[in-house]
């Protein structure tokens, strides 16, 4: 069975709710279970998040296009925004028990993105397009 | 819309904030406010009760990380109590419990920081 939907929003961290709930009504609808559902609903508000907070710097002129497929038991999640190219796979997961000793803040979003989703992939077109592709195997 | 709301109870020398909602990117800010406006009136002993949050992201639980060294600088600690098991389950996956104390109950959460509060005081 194959499925689609999209959503598309301005870069604003105000949206970030409507995405969530975006994500958990067609991820339910494709038959998910709830436990993966909310590690997918996460993993794309974390990857929002980032988009807003760092490659569009809170320009709500901005927007971000958020494409959900689902088929057999693939769901790719493709997020398409304007900027620089980032990606996350550079990013590494941080020892948690150095970070929490240390007492740092920030820098989550991504390790909990790796942690929930088995795979993530950047491309990036000349001269400031970027497609981030988020993969669960469900 | 559901939104984001804190609801502060004062027990003793505790202070309880009632999280509602969800925290994420847009609303911790509020939560910071809470935490910067505590400190501000020398309020350390924080209690924090997730019994109305439906959900948090990284930015929710950066606000955690940023206050707590400074908390604890000054006698006092922050502490959690009863999260869903959605929620509990972002915080162990990191390995917060291991930074912070999480209690199912708000009573047995009140209590053990009671003591906690006397054994620093002795």
């Amino acid at each position: 069975m194959k499925a689609e939907d999209k959503i598309l929003i301005s870069s604003s961290t105000k949206n970030l709710k409507s995405v969530r709930d975006f994500i958990e009504q067609k991820a339910t609808q494709y038959g998910l279970e709830q436990s993966i559902v909310n590690q997918v609903v996460m993993s794309v508000d974390e990857a929002c998040t980032n988009i807003i907070k760092y490659t569009h710097k809170y320009d709500d002129s901005e927007s971000i296009e958020i494409l959900l497929k689902k088929e057999n038991k693939i769901l790719k999640i493709t997020i398409t925004y304007r900027g620089n190219e980032f990606d996350p796979n550079t990013i590494e997961v941080p020892d948690m028990k150095t970070y929490l000793k240390q007492h740092k803040v920030g820098g989550l979003g991504i390790p909990l993105i790796k942690m929930f989703m088995n795979k993530i992939e950047l491309k990036h077109y000349q001269p400031d397009l970027n497609e981030l592709t988020l993969i669960k195997y469900t | 819309m559901e939104d984001f709301k804190i609801y502060e109870k004062t027990d003793g020398n505790i202070r309880i904030l009632n999280i509602e909602g969800y925290l994420d990117a847009h609303t911790s800010v509020e939560l910071e406010k809470a935490f910067e406006r505590l400190i501000s009136e020398k309020k350390y002993n924080i209690l924090v009760n997730f019994r109305k949050l439906s959900y948090i992201s990284s930015a929710g639980l950066g606000v955690f990380m940023a206050y707590i060294e400074s908390i604890r600088n000054n006698g006092g600690d922050i502490r959690l109590c009863e999260m869903s098991d959605k929620i509990f389950n972002i915080f162990d996956m990191l390995g917060f419990p291991v930074l912070f104390e999480i209690e199912r109950e708000q009573g047995s959460a009140i209590t053990k920081f009671r003591s906690f509060l006397n054994k620093s005081e002795s």
